[in-house]
C-alpha cells in the first residue's frame, strides 16, 4: 500500500513537470507580456528594458529553469496584471470555486445516485421514463446553454433568483469567505450550482441505473428478495454497494471535467472564482497566473484521483494494492 | 418675505457647510472595467486611474469639466523650457499618518522608471531630477530631459506615493493595500467582486460628503444592467448599447450620457507595397464606409460622426473639416483609377475587448468594403494581443480609438502622424508608417510657436491638411459615455470627461 | 453480426429511429445548406446591416425571407444555423477521424507490444483522461493565438484519442487471450494479418459506440469553446458562437438569438445520443459502463 502511494506520487510529480513544460512551450507563441507592463506608450527600448527585468530576453530553457526553481519555493511570479503574487491571486479565488463545485457535486451525487436507484426499480413506469428523458437532455445540452436558459427563466422572467455574482459573503477563517452562511449568498449559489451539476447528474444517474439493473438481475439479489429482506436493505445494502463501483470511478474521473465546466459556469454567472480568473488571464496574457492555475489544478486532480483509488479499497475489499 | 427666504437659504447653506449635514452614507457603483491593481503606477488604464484618483492625488487634478486645478501643489510655473517649479501644499498627511514632503514627490518620479512596478515609464524617463529650490522643501524644480510643453497637463494622473511605507513593504503588499493622501481610505479589495473605500475624515480639503464607497466589479454588460434594475448598485458605467432601450424604459433609472472624448478611426498601412499608399485608395475606403449606418445599426445611435480624431475641446480641433461623403460609386471609380478595378484583399485588425462593440464594428466595416470589391478579412483578438501588434506596426487596416489627455491635437499628431523616429520619440503609434514631409515639418514647427493664437491656427491648419488632403486616417465616430443612476437612491451624478469615478467630483449630495 | 437482424432491431426501437431521423435532418440540412439556405451568412458582400436584429417572421416587425429572424450583423438565423451545423459537424467528423485513427494506432501498439510502449500510452491516457478533454482544449486554445476549424480539431484530438486507444487496447488484450490467436501465431501468421483478420473485426463494435458518444461530446465541446471565445472566429459563427452573440441580447428580450441555435444544438446531440444508446445495447448490453465517460 505504502509503496503504491509512493509510486503514484512519483508519477504525479512527473506529470506536473510535463504540464509545466507544456505551458512554457505554448507561452512562446503568446502575446508579449512586456507590452502589458511597459504601458501602451512604451518605446521598443523601454520594452527591451522590461524584458530584461522580467528575464523575458533570456533563452527559453533558462526561463524554464528559473521558473522551476521558483515553483519549488511556491513562487510563481507576480501577476502581470495585478502585480500580486500569482499563486495568491489564484488561491484567494479558491473558496468561491470550491463552494460552487462542492454544491454541484453534492447535487449530482445525491440526485444522480438516488434517482438512478429509483428508476432502476421500476424501469417502465411513467416516472422513470420522464426521468430518463430528462437525463438524455441532461447529457445533450452544453453547460453554458443550461446556465443561460436558467438565467433567462429564473432571473430575467420570473425574477426569483439573482443572475450573477456570489452575493453576501462572510469571513469564516483566514481568507476564506463563505457564501453558504447567508440567505443572500445561498440564493446566489442555487442557479450556478444546479447548472454545473446538470451534466454530472445525468451521467451518474444513467450509470447508476445501468449498474443497478445489472446487479438486480444477479442470483444473490433474487435470493435476498426471496428471503423477504426489506426492500431498503436489498436495494441499498446489497445491490447499490456493488453497482456503486463504476459510479465511484466515474466521480473520480469527473473532477477534471468538473473543473473545466466550472470555468464555463463561472463565466456565465460572473462567479468570482478561479475559472473566471483563468479566462481573463488568458485574454490578458497574464502568464504567471495561467501557469499557477494549471499547476494548482493539476495538483488537485492528481491528489483527488489518488484519493478515489484509495476509496476503492473501502468499497470493494477484494481490491488490494501490492 | 423674500428677504426672510434669502436669510433662511443663507442660514441653510451655512449649516450645510459648517456641520456637514449633507452627507450620503454609502454609494455602490457597478464598474464595467474592474481595477487591475491598487498600485497607482501599476496601470495607466483610465479604469484603474479612475479608482486610484479617490485614494491618491497628483500634484495637480482635473475637475468635472476637465480643467487643471491645484492639488498637492498649490501652484506651478515653467521657469525655463526644461524646468517646472512646483509650490507644494503644506500640512497634508498620508492615510498612515506620515507627512507629505518633497521627498515623496522625488521618490514617486524615480519609481515611475521601474518597469517592475510602473506603467508610466515614458513619463518617468522624461524626468531628469527633482530638487528643492534654495533649500526650501516646499518649492521644488522638476527638470525634464527635453522641453515638454504639456508636462504639467499630465500631472493629474501621476499619483504621489508615500516614500517610507512604499519602500518598507513588498511590491505585492503595495499593490494590494494602497496608502495615499486622497479623500478616501482603502478598506478591502475582494478581487473579482468588490472594492470598499471609506471617507478620509482628515482630508486636507475637508471630509468628503459620501462616507463609504463600494465599487462592484460587474464586467458582463447585461448582468451590470440587471444589478442596477434591482437596486443592488446605485450607479453603473457603460450601459450596454444592446440594452439601451430597455434601460431607458425603466422608470427607476436615470440615464446620463455625454459625448466621449475618444474618437474612433481606421488606420491604414501606407508604405509603397500597399494599395493604401495611394491617396485615391484611402479616399475610396473612406467613401465606401457608411458611417451613419455604423452608428445606427452597430452603435445603436450612441455615437456621433467624426471628421477628425480630435474632439471639440482639443486645441487644434477644426470645425471646418468635413467628412468625405458616403459614395460607393465614386469609391469604385477611385479604386479603378488607382489601378484596382477589381479591388484587393486586406486584413482588418481590431480588438475584441477594448471599445464598445469593437469587434462588431470591424465586422460591419468589412461588409461595407466588400461592396466596392475590397475583400476584408477581419482579425479580431483580445487587446493584450492586438495592441502589441499595433505598437510593432504589424497591421494593414486597423480599428483604433484615441483621445488626448493633455487636450492637444499636435501632441496626438506627434504620436500618430509624424514619421517614425524612436530616438526623437516621434510616431510611436504611427502603425501605418505614414511618412509625409509636409506634415512632419508642420508638426515639428508647432513646438516652437509661442503665440497661443498662432499655435491654435497652426494646429487647425495641420489637422485639416492631414484629414482632408492627405487622408492619413479615416475618422469614423466619437463614442458616447453612458451611465445609469438608480433614481430611488437620490444620488446626484455628474460624469467627468475622462470617465474617472472620482467620487468627490462626480457625486453631489 | 447479421445485417438484416440489426436493421430489424433498429426499426423496432422507436427512440433509435427518432434519433437517426433528427440526425439525418441536420446532416442533410448542413450538406445542402448552400442550396436551401435563404442567405450565405459567411458572405460579407450579401449581408446588409439594415437587416439586423429582425424578429422571427410571425412576430411584429418580422420580414421575409428571415423565417427565424436575424442577428446583430443582419445574418439570417435559419441560414446561420444551417451553416453553423456544417461547421459543428465538420469539427466533430474531423475529431472522430483524427483522434480515432491516432487512438487506434496507439491502442494497437500498446495492446500488441505491451511493455514500455504500453506503459507510456496508458500513463498518458490516465493523465489526459483525468484532465478531461474540455479542460485541456480550453487551456491549449486559450494559449494559442490561432483560431479555425483545423486548429480546433487538432486541439480537441490532442487528448481525445485516449478513449479510442483504451477501447482498442482492451479488445486486443482480450483477443490475445483467445486460443485461436495462439494457434495463428504458431502457424506463423504475420502481425498485420492478425490485426486485420482478427483484432479489427472484433474491435469495430465497441469502437463504434465510442465514436458515436464522442461525436455528440465533440459537438457540445466545440459549442462550449466557441462560446468561451477560444473556439472559432466570430465571422463564421458556429452554433456555440451564435449563442454567445445572442447572450448580449437576453435582457433586451431578443430570445430568438439564443433559443433557435440552442434548440438546434441540443436536438443534434440528443439525436446522436439516442443512436449511441441503441448502438450500445445492440452491441453488448454489458458494455454500457465501460464507455459512458468522457
Amino acid at each position: 500500500m505504502g509503496a503504491y502511494i509512493v509510486r503514484r506520487l512519483g508519477q504525479g510529480l512527473l506529470v506536473l513537470l510535463a504540464v509545466s513544460f507544456i505551458c512554457f512551450v505554448i507561452f512562446q507563441y503568446m502575446g508579449d507580456p512586456a507590452w502589458a507592463l511597459a504601458g501602451r506608450y512604451a518605446t521598443p527600448k523601454q520594452l527591451e528594458l522590461v524584458r530584461q527585468k522580467l528575464g523575458l530576453d533570456k533563452p527559453f530553457y533558462i526561463q524554464y529553469i528559473i521558473f522551476l526553481k521558483n515553483a519549488i519555493r511556491g513562487n510563481f511570479g507576480m501577476s502581470f496584471v495585478s502585480r500580486l503574487p500569482a499563486m495568491q491571486v489564484i488561491l484567494e479565488r479558491l473558496p468561491a470555486t470550491f463552494e460552487l463545485a462542492f454544491m454541484a457535486m453534492l447535487l449530482a451525487v445525491t440526485f444522480g445516485v438516488g434517482l438512478g436507484v429509483l428508476v432502476s426499480v421500476s424501469p417502465n413506469s411513467l416516472f422513470s421514463r420522464l426521468i430518463m428523458a430528462g437525463s438524455l437532455i441532461g447529457i445533450s445540452i452544453p453547460t453554458f446553454l443550461t446556465g443561460i436558459l436558467l438565467i433567462m427563466i429564473f432571473a430575467v422572467e420570473l425574477r426569483w433568483l439573482p443572475p450573477f455574482g456570489r452575493g453576501e459573503v462572510i469571513r469564516i477563517f483566514g481568507g476564506w469567505r463563505s457564501g453558504l452562511l447567508t440567505w443572500d449568498g445561498f440564493k446566489h449559489l442555487i442557479l450556478p450550482a444546479f447548472t454545473l451539476s446538470t451534466y454530472q447528474l445525468a451521467v451518474l444517474l444513467r450509470l447508476t441505473r445501468a449498474g443497478m439493473m445489472e446487479v438486480l438481475g444477479e442470483e444473490y439479489i433474487k435470493t435476498a428478495w426471496a428471503k423477504g429482506l426489506p426492500p431498503r436493505s436489498v436495494l441499498f445494502k446489497h445491490a447499490l454497494r456493488n453497482a456503486l463501483i463504476p459510479v465511484v470511478t466515474m466521480i473520480g474521473l469527473q473532477f477534471g471535467e468538473l473543473i473545466a465546466f466550472s470555468i464555463v459556469t463561472e463565466t456565465v454567472f460572473q462567479w468570482p472564482g478561479m475559472g473566471n480568473l483563468l479566462l481573463s488571464a488568458i485574454f490578458e496574457s497574464d502568464q504567471p497566473v495561467i501557469v499557477s492555475y494549471i499547476t494548482f489544478v493539476s495538483l488537485v486532480i492528481l491528489s483527488l484521483n489518488l484519493l478515489v483509488d484509495l476509496l476503492y479499497v473501502f468499497i470493494n475489499p477484494k481490491i488490494r494494492y501490492a | 418675505m423674500r428677504k426672510v427666504g434669502i436669510v433662511l437659504v443663507a442660514f441653510g447653506l451655512f449649516l450645510g457647510i459648517g456641520v456637514g449635514a449633507q452627507t450620503i452614507e454609502k454609494v455602490v457603483i457597478g464598474l464595467s472595467a474592474p481595477p487591475r491593481t491598487m498600485d497607482p503606477h501599476g496601470s495607466d488604464a483610465d479604469s484603474n486611474l479612475s479608482i486610484m484618483s479617490n485614494i491618491f492625488e497628483g500634484l495637480a487634478r482635473r475637475d468635472v469639466n476637465g480643467n487643471l486645478l491645484p492639488a498637492l501643489a498649490v501652484s506651478w510655473e515653467r521657469v525655463d523650457p526644461y524646468t517646472w517649479r512646483f509650490y507644494l501644499r503644506k500640512g497634508v498627511k498620508f492615510h498612515n499618518g506620515n507627512d507629505f514632503t518633497w521627498e515623496d514627490v522625488a521618490f514617486t518620479f524615480e519609481r515611475l522608471k521601474d518597469p517592475g512596478v510602473s506603467e508610466f515609464l515614458a513619463t518617468g524617463q522624461l524626468v531628469k531630477s527633482v530638487q528643492p529650490v534654495d533649500g526650501d522643501p516646499w518649492v521644488i524644480d522638476i527638470v525634464t530631459t527635453r522641453p515638454v510643453a504639456w508636462f504639467v497637463q499630465n500631472m493629474h494622473q501621476i499619483f504621489i506615493m508615500d516614500k517610507e511605507s512604499t519602500e518598507a513593504r513588498s511590491p505585492g503588499e503595495v499593490a494590494s493595500y494602497p496608502i495615499g493622501t486622497g479623500p478616501y481610505k482603502f478598506v478591502e479589495w475582494i478581487r473579482g467582486d468588490h472594492l470598499t473605500l471609506v471617507a478620509n475624515e482628515d482630508y486636507w480639503g475637508g471630509p468628503p460628503p459620501v462616507k463609504k464607497v463600494v465599487f462592484k466589479e460587474i464586467v458582463d454588460s447585461f448582468t451590470r444592467l440587471a444589478a442596477i434594475e434591482t437596486g443592488t448598485v446605485d450607479i453603473i458605467q457603460d450601459i450596454p448599447l444592446e440594452l439601451f432601450d430597455r434601460a431607458k424604459a425603466n422608470p427607476n433609472l436615470l440615464i446620463v450620457t455625454r459625448p466621449a472624448r475618444r474618437g474612433m478611426f481606421l488606420g491604414m498601412k501606407q508604405t509603397p507595397e500597399y494599395p493604401m499608399h495611394d491617396v485615391r485608395v484611402r479616399k475610396a475606403i473612406y467613401m465606401a464606409i457608411n458611417v451613419q449606418e455604423l452608428i445606427d445599426k452597430v452603435m445603436f445611435g450612441h455615437a456621433s460622426p467624426a471628421a477628425q480624431i480630435a474632439d471639440p475641446p482639443t486645441v487644434g480641433y477644426n470645425p471646418e473639416i468635413k467628412r468625405l461623403p458616403y459614395d460607393p460609386e465614386t469609391a469604385k471609380k477611385l479604386l479603378a483609377e488607382a489601378g484596382y478595378p477589381d479591388g484587393f484583399s486586406v486584413t482588418l485588425k481590431a480588438p475584441t475587448d477594448r471599445y464598445p462593440r469593437d469587434e462588431e464594428t470591424a465586422e460591419a466595416i468589412a461588409k461595407q468594403l466588400a461592396k466596392i470589391g475590397i475583400k476584408v478579412t477581419v482579425d479580431a483578438k483580445p487587446k493584450a494581443i492586438y495592441f502589441p501588434e499595433v505598437t510593432h506596426h504589424d497591421v494593414e487596416l486597423y480599428y483604433l480609438g484615441w483621445f488626448d489627455g493633455a487636450y492637444s491635437a499636435m501632441r496626438t499628431f506627434t504620436k500618430l502622424v509624424h514619421s517614425y523616429d524612436e530616438e526623437a520619440g516621434f510616431g510611436l503609434f504611427n502603425a501605418g508608417d505614414i511618412s509625409d514631409k509636409l506634415l512632419d515639418y508642420l508638426i515639428e514647427q508647432s513646438d516652437t510657436i509661442v503665440d497661443p493664437d498662432l499655435y491654435v491656427e497652426w494646429s487647425q491648419m495641420t489637422n485639416r491638411i492631414a484629414f482632408e488632403w492627405k487622408v492619413v486616417y479615416i475618422p469614423l465616430f466619437y463614442l458616447e459615455d453612458s451611465y445609469a443612476v438608480y433614481k430611488p437612491s437620490g444620488i446626484n451624478f455628474t460624469p467627468r470627461p475622462d470617465t474617472w469615478m472620482t467620487i468627490v467630483d462626480v457625486i453631489q449630495p | 453480426m447479421h445485417r438484416g437482424r440489426v436493421l430489424r432491431h433498429f426499426l423496432r426501437d422507436p427512440s433509435a429511429v427518432t434519433g437517426a431521423a433528427i440526425l439525418l435532418l441536420f446532416v442533410m440540412g448542413a450538406i445542402l445548406a448552400p442550396l436551401i439556405a435563404p442567405q450565405n451568412p459567411y458572405d460579407l458582400e450579401t449581408l446588409r446591416l439594415a437587416d439586423s436584429l429582425k424578429p422571427p417572421i410571425w412576430m411584429e416587425g418580422g420580414e421575409r425571407p428571415f423565417l427565424l429572424g436575424t442577428d446583430e450583423q443582419g445574418r439570417d438565423i435559419l441560414s446561420t444555423i444551417l451553416y453553423g451545423c456544417r461547421t459543428s459537424l465538420t469539427v466533430a467528423f474531423g475529431v472522430v477521424l483524427v483522434a480515432g485513427t491516432f487512438g487506434m494506432v496507439m491502442g494497437l501498439l500498446a495492446g500488441f507490444y505491451g511493455g514500455f510502449i504500453d506503459a507510456i500510452v496508458m500513463r498518458l491516457a490516465d493523465v489526459f483522461y483525468s484532465f478531461s478533454t474540455t479542460l485541456m482544449a480550453i487551456l491549449v486554445l486559450g494559449l494559442l493565438k490561432q483560431k479555425g476549424v483545423l486548429v480546433l480539431i487538432l486541439a480537441i484530438s490532442l487528448t481525445d484519442w485516449v478513449r479510442y486507444a483504451r477501447t482498442l487496447r482492451g479488445t486486443v488484450l482480450a483477443i490475445k487471450e483467445e486460443d485461436y490467436i495462439d494457434a495463428a501465431r504458431a502457424l506463423g501468421a504475420p502481425t498485420h494479418r492478425l490485426i486485420f483478420r482478427h483484432v479489427l473485426p472484433n474491435a469495430v463494435p465497441p469502437l463504434l459506440v465510442v465514436a458515436a458518444v464522442d461525436f455528440g461530446v465533440v459537438i457540445m465541446l466545440e459549442a462550449t469553446l466557441s462560446f468561451l471565445g477560444v473556439g472559432l472566429p466570430v465571422t463564421e459563427p458556429s452554433l456555440g458562437m451564435m449563442i454567445s452573440i445572442g447572450r448580449k441580447y437576453v435582457y433586451a428580450g431578443k430570445w430568438w438569438l439564443i433559443v433557435f441555435p440552442g434548440l438546434a444544438l441540443t436536438a443534434i446531440v440528443v439525436g446522436i445520443n439516442l443512436v449511441a444508446d441503441w448502438l450500445r445495447e445492440e452491441i453488448n448490453p454489458r458494455i454500457q459502463k465501460a464507455v459512458k465517460g468522457r
